[in-house]
């Protein structure tokens, strides 16, 4: 993991000399973007335990799955032997490929992993550790098929930055900001309007019932992990656009830290996911910001320990209720 | 009598549902052990039996719902207006056969208000205008209307009961199975409960129901089958089944 240590560096401060209120103001606008790829992560583990109280340890693999994905979808779109289309036109096609392919990877994990175990009616510690070798069969198969060589994802958005009052905000962080909290209130609208939502809901109670209703359960289930897996492929997009360095475990703790935050936040519950993202950013960057660096994950995970002491449900979590 | 019993179902190639020679269990272990019986359209058919005699097992069974709850079939047949429903998924047995099952124990939706589990069976209706079967189904059990709006786990056990049975109403189901109605409901809700079924019956529904409380059920019946440890021992109209006392001792408590 030392070799990766230039990937988890967090976002540097362009204003290290500002005021300290400047500096803090700073610190909060890269926490709201680091914390959007944890949320965005935690929202499809969140969901798949919130319906199949199944913790899909997978999905952090899946975040590196949509990321290479939209690596290879965008090379393809820009190259002169290819298509050669403009950079615009290359994100505004890259971004729903890379939802829809990667949402298929997680519909096609389920399929061939978790669906005939569940219809063996085995006991979910077994699909608990089937979905972590899955992680590792997709990191590892990664790392076969590509090499360890890390890939660097094509300059799809000219970066502007905007200094508001002495505070450094690009147009990407926005962008990425902005796509969690839409995210967030899409998937927020599904769960608690639609048909599909309330079947999912349904299922998070008792899916022994739901086909007596005359639904297919395991439509419902499809349907839930390709909403997780295509928010994840669009995390794990705008993740290589901020850090355009690939490499086959960029999924492994980024996504253990999401799982971990949607725990905090109470798992089975989209906002606990939500704001147990931005809280474990918050905390990460802003040790880091006043504490040598080597102390964040050490301060994090002791903070976070101190939070699920007090409510061991998390955030949100109320025992064996309203998950989802 | 078991061979009677089969005799007697193979003539009735027209029945609605016919089970034949149904062998099915939970694993290694067999629970069912070759029942025969048949349901005619418009029927209500009782099965009676003592704890582990088999009757939620031929319920689950019939509705193809899939193991661990359920038992697998290991032979035999199953079949709803002549067609078998062996390899049919229990979505399509409510979507295709329009049957359903309102299982022991009730399992309403805890998370949903007492509207949304209403909707939520009107799945495979959904181009439908599902209005009139709402207005049936709150004019049958008025306390729903009351709570529409609330949460479905606060409501009693009484009112839960009503919500199972008007969620399977809502699938617009011609044959409603029912696993023990009457469980942990007052006795006046109880008999409320088998009458509102017995005017569902009058008016065109089949009911196949399986009772603890043995009496209430050959009450309302038209005819009964005796389970014991998977097999049927006796069949017979309610009337003539409450009038055998060899049955009424074994059975029905005296």
């Amino acid at each position: 993991m030392l070799s990766l240590s230039g990937l988890w560096s967090l976002p540097c401060n362009p204003t290290a000399s500002a005021q300290p209120m400047e500096q803090f103001i700073q610190q909060c606008v890269n926490a709201l973007q680091w914390g959007s790829f944890y949320a965005l992560i935690a929202l499809g583990y969140t969901l798949v335990y919130g319906v199949l109280r199944l913790i899909n340890f997978a999905h952090g693999d899946i975040f590196m799955v949509g990321a290479y994905i939209s690596f290879f979808v965008s090379t393809f779109f820009l190259s002169s032997s290819g298509p050669a289309l403009s950079r615009d036109l290359a994100l505004a096609l890259t971004i729903p490929c890379t939802v829809v392919l990667t949402s298929g990877v997680g519909v096609t994990l389920e399929r061939i992993a978790y669906r005939p175990l569940r219809r063996k009616g085995v006991h979910r510690l077994y699909v608990v550790i089937t979905a972590l070798m899955c992680g590792l069969v997709l990191e590892n198969g990664n790392l076969a098929l590509l090499g360890a060589s890390r890939k660097a994802l094509p300059d799809l958005l000219d970066k502007h930055i905007y200094m508001i009052s002495g505070i450094a905000v690009t147009n990407l962080k926005l962008i990425v900001i902005c796509t969690a909290l839409l995210v967030f209130f899409a998937l927020h609208f599904i769960v608690t309007r639609s048909r599909i939502g309330m079947a999912m809901r349904a299922v998070a109670w008792d899916e022994f019932a739901l086909p007596l209703m005359g639904i297919p359960l395991d439509r419902v289930i499809v349907f839930t992990f390709m909403l997780g897996s295509g928010i994840a492929g669009l995390g794990g997009m705008l993740f290589a656009m901020s850090y355009p360095v690939l490499d086959p475990y960029m999924g492994a703790m980024t996504g253990w830290k999401a799982f971990i935050a949607a725990v905090v936040g109470g798992i089975g519950d989209i906002r606990g996911a939500f704001v147990g993202g931005f809280l474990l950013a918050f905390v990460e960057i802003m040790v880091a910001a006043f504490l040598p660096s080597t102390f964040r994950d050490l301060f994090a995970f002791s903070i976070l320990l101190l939070i699920l002491w007090k409510r061991p449900t998390g955030i949100f979590g109320m025992p064996m209720s309203t998950k989802i | 009598m078991d061979t009677t019993v089969r005799d007697l179902s193979q003539k009735q190639g027209s029945a609605l549902i016919s089970v034949e020679n149904l062998h099915a269990g939970y694993g290694k272990i067999e629970a069912l052990h070759g029942i025969s019986f048949h349901v005619e359209q418009g029927e209500i058919v009782t099965l009676i039996g003592s704890n582990g005699a088999g009757k939620s097992s031929t319920l689950k069974a019939l509705m193809r719902l899939a193991p661990p709850e359920s038992p697998t079939v290991t032979s035999g047949e199953i079949r709803c207006k002549g067609q078998s429903l062996l390899n049919v998924e229990p979505h399509n047995v409510v979507d295709r056969f329009k049957m359903t099952l309102v299982p022991e124990g009730r399992h309403i939706f805890g998370n949903l208000t007492v509207m949304e589990n209403l909707h939520l069976a009107a799945w495979t209706r959904k181009n439908e205008d599902t209005r009139k079967s709402l207005d049936h189904i709150f004019g049958l059990f008025p306390r729903l209307a009351e709570r529409a709006r609330q949460r479905s786990d606060t409501l009693s056990g009484g009112e839960q009961q009503m919500l199972a049975v008007g969620r399977a109403l809502m699938t617009n189901c011609s044959v409603i199975l029912l696993d023990e109605p009457s469980m942990g409901l007052a006795p006046v809700l109880m008999y409320d409960m088998f009458r509102t079924l017995k005017r569902l019956n009058d008016s065109g529904l089949t009911i196949v129901v399986v009772e603890q409380n043995a009496r209430l059920a050959l009450e309302v019946a038209d005819r009964g089958y005796v389970l014991d440890t998977g097999e049927i021992v006796a069949e017979g109209s309610g009337e003539e089944l409450m009038r055998r006392p060899e049955i009424m001792e074994a059975y029905l408590g005296g």
